[in-house]
């Protein structure tokens, strides 16, 4: 059996086409033969870092990406619903102390990503689903509840997450995208043959499949999947 | 038999991606059960309507976007590559002429849109994929002889495109563009039981297809 292609998913939960992407790849990883590497990162520090700005600032874009959300979400089967004041959950808020959270959950789970990809569903439910806050401790533990963390895991990350060490691997991470050559998230880095090949957005699984050797089903290749 | 469905392909020839989205979608015109509305405009005017940028202004977009295109071309099977100076081409030099001409084209043509799709093509074949250029009436002409206009008929619309009455027609299909909320090219806007719907990108088929019960 050949060896498994590492593919590397640079996230944000602020991202809602980064939740369509992450749950598209989430779904193939039993489907291809390929090893997924989740990259809690930090989309503000990729905007900064490469001289873009948020698409939605541009007025006939941010109506567009709503509607097209929309079609999305169902065709894709992910329940996004965008939170009653975008632009507050989305710049004024943030989500840095959510990804400097995300980064505490990899960085104390042993065995595997479990534990980080429930607490990235669970945080992009809250605030791109449920309209719900994701920057207070109090909404952290919630969702890191609902991932299935003991109240012992949850307090050991809600303070392991304002520590250097996590402030600088959030850091790190950013960085790596940025030295892809990020300028947005989802990223998704599929090594072939040595060699890493970017794909942006939630709409190049086709293409990629293509660069990869696998084959396109659709976002929802398992039919029989149990829904969000 | 059901009633075709419209779909409008907003688009200009200085954009690679609507190269790509025209090439697509003038495969499926009998795959699918549609009625394709050819819709040359000036992108230009929407970025400048809409407040919006070219993307590849963005250094790590357009480093990003030379790769996708590369990969894409080979996967749809579209021969793109980049002219040697992309931003002499796209921003310096731009396409006001080129789809002055193609909208007189369209104009002058009864019974169809073969030459509009052919001129259209022809275009995009020299400026991204012969590295040629689209602004002299000389070249536009070349363009139009490929794509088998006669003599006259080259003359004719060659006069035609510098009128107030071609100026006023891309005009108008641009503003429309914006009417419909364009922010770029390429734009499909489907009517799905009398309801707009629009797809920007070349990357929205699959979606598209959906919406409008067809695969």
């Amino acid at each position: 059996m050949s060896s498994r292609k590492v593919v590397e998913l640079f996230y944000d939960v602020v991202s809602p086409y980064s939740w369509l992407g992450f749950e598209i790849i989430c779904r193939y990883r039993n489907v291809w033969n390929i090893e997924l590497k989740l990259r809690p990162a930090f989309l503000g520090g990729v905007m900064q870092g490469s001289g873009n700005k948020p698409p939605g600032l541009v007025p006939n874009k941010f109506l567009y990406m709503t509607k097209d959300l929309d079609l999305l979400a169902k065709y894709c089967g992910v329940p996004l619903q965008p939170p009653s004041d975008v632009f507050e959950a989305m710049f004024q808020k943030g989500t840095l102390s959510a990804m400097r959270f995300v980064t505490a959950v990899q960085q104390q789970e042993k065995g595997g990503d479990k534990q980080v990809e429930q607490v990235s569903r669970e945080l992009w439910r809250r605030i791109w689903s449920e309209d719900k806050d994701i920057t207070e401790p109090a909404s952290l533990s919630e969702a890191a509840k609902r991932a299935g963390l003991t109240d012992g895991e949850i307090q050991e990350v809600l303070k392991l997450s304002t520590s250097q060490e996590i402030k600088d691997k959030l850091k790190n991470t950013t960085e790596a995208a940025l030295k892809y050559g990020a300028f947005g998230f989802p990223l998704l880095v599929c090594h072939i043959d040595g060699t890493p090949q970017m794909f942006f957005g939630s709409d190049r699984f086709e293409l990629m499949a293509h660069c990869i050797g696998e084959k396109w089903l659709g976002p929802n290749p398992d039919n029989s999947a149990a829904r969000l």
